[in-house]
């Protein structure tokens, strides 16, 4: 599973990261490493980016490159 | 006396610049959203013997730059080494943060960690062992809370401390592997440049060379063996079955993460923050654009009616009463007529008008900086992120358009942020069309002529327009020019913060402070020029016959079609290409210039200074009002109707609501000013993109203005 699949609220454990190059690294160097825990807080009203909490801290990143990291779901 | 060089780095929006402003008492701009600092400041501080010289730098989240900003911050520290490093760390935050140290302590210069925010983590009840923080890194650690100044003594002897001791850092281990890679890299340098010094061949600089960052390789001037060095590398790639950058940064996380869980304590349940509670509304599903926007409309009608009493007063203050002791003192000194003329008609009335706008400025900066501190602009960028793909640029692009309201100059600046110079130069053209301050003088005296009841459903229109045709000039460029697919959006969003009273008056000043000097030096300049083509040649038996007059009256017909034709107009408008408080300066001088000036009633200086307070205290009583009935906390209706003054009665005599409405549409996205033009050439090298805009710009302008006009001619307007 995505980490883009997953809904408003939900939770999950990254598994894998599969990016390339620059963003791949800025990913990991911002804490988004397989084995972390993600909650999606919200998606924006035009439909994208989306708002992630990992680590501690809020971030926003894209669909697009949410579509690259996998995750699985926990409840 | 010693300089002791302190860079100050660390992660974005963790306090660098709030920190130095309370060490050194200096005025760094800071703000509430990553990306504020981008380029290095200087700021220097005595502390006994020694002077402490701190660069604050861009904030950065590794040493592998991804934007400008931090590619600024990495070249500093590679090719400068400073004495001391400094780093500011996000207490709330202590893991991705130990990150980034673990990547300084490679660089093998004594380390400083300033805790900050260290308020903020109490806060969420997290507890730090600092003292075996300090010992685990081999640095020194020192809680902070930038805003209050809590820490900074201690910042200070630490700093002296680490430097005298030559303190370097714990040297981590990263592996036998990696540390032997390090090792053979290291003595092949050695080898290889025998005049080097070992102690500059640090860990950081060796793994830049493992990591093959040829950017910054090729600007050290090393000679080494590239073939070898990719042997080393493939070795490890293969025993670990990464990629070295990979490799290398699951290793620093593992470090980081293992002194966090030996230091750290928190606490077991997380509640819900404010911050978090906020957003639920500000950044809701369907209300999230409406408030944006209901923001917007707030800030330019509380501007307008707060700040619009007190433009009448200095007005009033500067055409009665300092005119006409201006004029008695001119007299006594039997000044020529022509000197009396450049200074009263010219200057005082020209420059006079500039000045009297600076209250309404002075607020939307006000407003402005609060919203800088707030923790607002990273969400509008993250509610606007979509719209700004649909031209290839991204959510960070909105920031330096937002602060293009204050003025459009710092935004060319603030586009560093941004990774791709195809977005960088996209967004600097764009940045224009959004309405400066300097933009305000014009639609203010136009709405005070012609839509006083509708003072902020007008102004916010104007300001939504400028960003409409930005967008949809962007996807035109975009399609055309400026092809190609927008950067990823990756943004963290801060908590909210209370700005402090200090960072609003003093960041509220320095922004206004440009304005004051601008008019007081080159708009000043511009005025004296423009009352010379005005009195050439010399006393014209009426304005149209000058040297301006003329040139106006040549150009007007290209504006005829845009509702306002006539040759002052026309004129203002070409001086206002300059700079646009030029326009309304040019207005105000030829407009005085066609009136006799009433003959000067009673001299009594003690009647015309209580006149002032009164009159002071008058227009407070307006702007109270006004902002409470802007609040809707009560509608009420301000005394009598006011006796329209000079250039308003003008104005009305000259334009028609419509054509009015139309010029203020043109003044809006015509011809961006000069100053913004320098910082183009400074950003990108060449006046180029700045040629650009004043074409395209120019002729957006006249096309949207035609559009209108005419219109709402057909309407029936
Ligand atoms: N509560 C609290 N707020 C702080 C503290 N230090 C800084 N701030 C706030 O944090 C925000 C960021 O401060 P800046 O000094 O601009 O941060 P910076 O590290 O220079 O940021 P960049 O230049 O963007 O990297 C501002 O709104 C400050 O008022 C602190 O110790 N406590
Ligand atoms: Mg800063």
């Amino acid at each position: 599973m995505k980490l883009s699949d997953l809904k408003k609220g939900e939770r999950g454990k990254i598994v894998a990261l599969n990016l390339k190059g620059a963003l791949k690294k800025r990913f990991q160097e911002m804490g988004i490493l397989p084995g972390e825990e993600v909650l999606v807080e919200r998606v924006a009203p035009l439909g994208d980016p989306v708002e992630i909490y990992i680590k501690g801290y809020h971030l926003s990143l894209r669909m697009e490159e949410a579509e690259g990291i996998e995750v699985e779901v926990l409840k | 006396m010693r300089e002791i060089k302190i860079a100050v780095v660390g992660n974005p929006n963790t306090g660098k610049s709030t920190l130095i402003n309370a060490l050194a008492k200096a005025r760094l701009q800071v703000g509430n959203w990553p990306g504020v600092t981008v380029e290095k400041k200087e700021a220097t501080l005595k502390v006994g013997d020694y002077t402490l010289a701190f660069v604050d730098l861009p904030g950065a989240y590794s040493l592998s730059p991804f934007s400008l900003e931090e590619k600024i911050a990495r070249d500093y520290l590679f090719t400068e080494r400073p004495d001391v490093i400094l780093c500011v760390v996000d207490s709330t935050n202590l893991e991705r943060n130990l990150y980034f140290v673990i990547q300084l302590m490679e660089l093998e210069i004594p380390l400083v960690l300033a805790l900050n925010l260290f308020d903020e983590a109490q806060k969420l009840g997290y507890q730090i062992d600092i003292p075996l923080l300090e010992r685990l890194l081999g640095v020194k650690a020192i809680p902070t809370i930038a805003t209050r100044g809590e820490g900074i003594e201690e910042l200070k002897s630490a700093i002296v401390e680490v430097y005298l001791q030559n303190k370097i850092p714990n040297r981590l281990s990263y592996g036998e592997d990696l540390e032997e890679a390090i090792d053979r890299v290291r003595l092949q340098l050695l080898t290889l440049n025998p005049q080097l010094e070992a102690s500059l061949l640090y860990k950081g600089l060796l793994i830049k060379l493992l990591e093959g960052d040829q950017e910054l390789i090729s600007r050290l001037n090393l000679k080494f063996n590239p073939e070898e060095i990719k042997k080393y590398l493939q070795h490890i790639e293969k025993v670990h079955g990464e990629d070295i950058e990979s490799y290398l940064t699951d290793l620093r996380y593992g470090l980081a993460t293992g002194v966090v869980r030996q230091v750290l304590h928190k606490p077991e349940i997380r509640k819900i923050t404010f911050t978090e509670r906020v957003d639920r509304v500000l950044l809701n599903r369907y209300l999230g654009i409406p408030i944006f926007l209901l923001m917007m409309w707030l800030l330019f009608k509380v501007a307008f009616d707060v700040a619009n009493p007190y433009v009448d007063f200095v007005d009033e203050t500067i055409n009665g009463p300092i005119m006409k002791w201006a004029n008695v003192g001119l007299e006594f000194l039997e000044a020529p007529e022509w000197l009396n003329s450049l200074l009263l008609h010219g200057i005082l009335a020209g420059v006079g008008i500039v000045f009297s706008f600076l209250p309404v400025i002075g607020v939307i900066m006000l407003l402005i900086t609060f919203l800088e501190s707030s923790g607002y602009m990273a969400r509008a960028a993250f509610l606007m992120d979509r719209l700004m793909r649909s031209f290839g640029v991204q959510g960070k692009s909105f920031i330096p358009m937002l602060l293009g309201f204050g003025c459009n100059v710092p935004s060319v600046y603030a586009t560093r942020v941004l990774e791709q110079e195809r977005e960088r130069k996209l967004t600097i053209f764009l940045v224009p069309f959004m309405s400066c301050g300097a933009r305000l003088p014009v639609y203010v005296v136009f709405v005070s002529a012609f839509f006083v009841e509708a003072s902020g459903t007008i102004l916010f229109s104007l300001y939504v327009l400028g960003i409409g045709t930005a967008i949809l000039l962007g996807i035109f460029l975009h399609k055309l020019i400026y092809r190609g697919k927008s950067s990823p959006f990756i943004m963290e969003l801060p908590p909210y913060r209370l700005p402090t009273f200090r960072d609003l008056r003093v960041h509220t000043w320095m922004k206004l402070r440009h304005f004051v000097i601008k008019a007081g030096t080159w708009i000043l300049a511009i005025n004296v020029v423009i009352w010379v083509l005005l009195n050439l040649p010399w006393k014209p038996n009426n304005p149209e016959e000058s040297y301006l007059g003329k040139t106006g009256a040549l150009l007007a017909p290209i504006f005829k079609p845009l509702g306002f034709g006539d040759w002052a107009s026309t004129a203002s408008l070409l001086a206002g290409s300059l700079a646009k408080e030029v326009v309304v300066s040019t207005m105000a001088q030829i407009y005085a210039s066609e009136e006799e000036r009433a003959q000067e009633e009673t001299l009594n200086l003690i009647e015309d200074l209580k006149g002032i307070v009164f009159n002071f205290g008058a227009k407070t009583k307006e702007a109270v009002y006004n902002l409470i009935s802007t609040m809707g906390i009560a509608t009420l209706q301000v005394e009598e109707p006011e006796e329209a003054k000079g250039l308003i009665v003008k104005l009305q005599e000259h334009f028609t609501p419509l054509s009015a409405l139309s010029f203020m549409i043109f003044v809006l996205l015509y011809w961006p000013c000069f100053v913004y033009g320098i910082a183009v050439r400074a950003e990108l090298g060449s006046f180029k993109l700045y040629l650009q805009a004043i074409l395209i710009h120019t002729l957006v302008a006249w096309l949207v203005s035609l559009l209108f006009y005419q219109v709402g001619r057909i309407l029936g307007f």
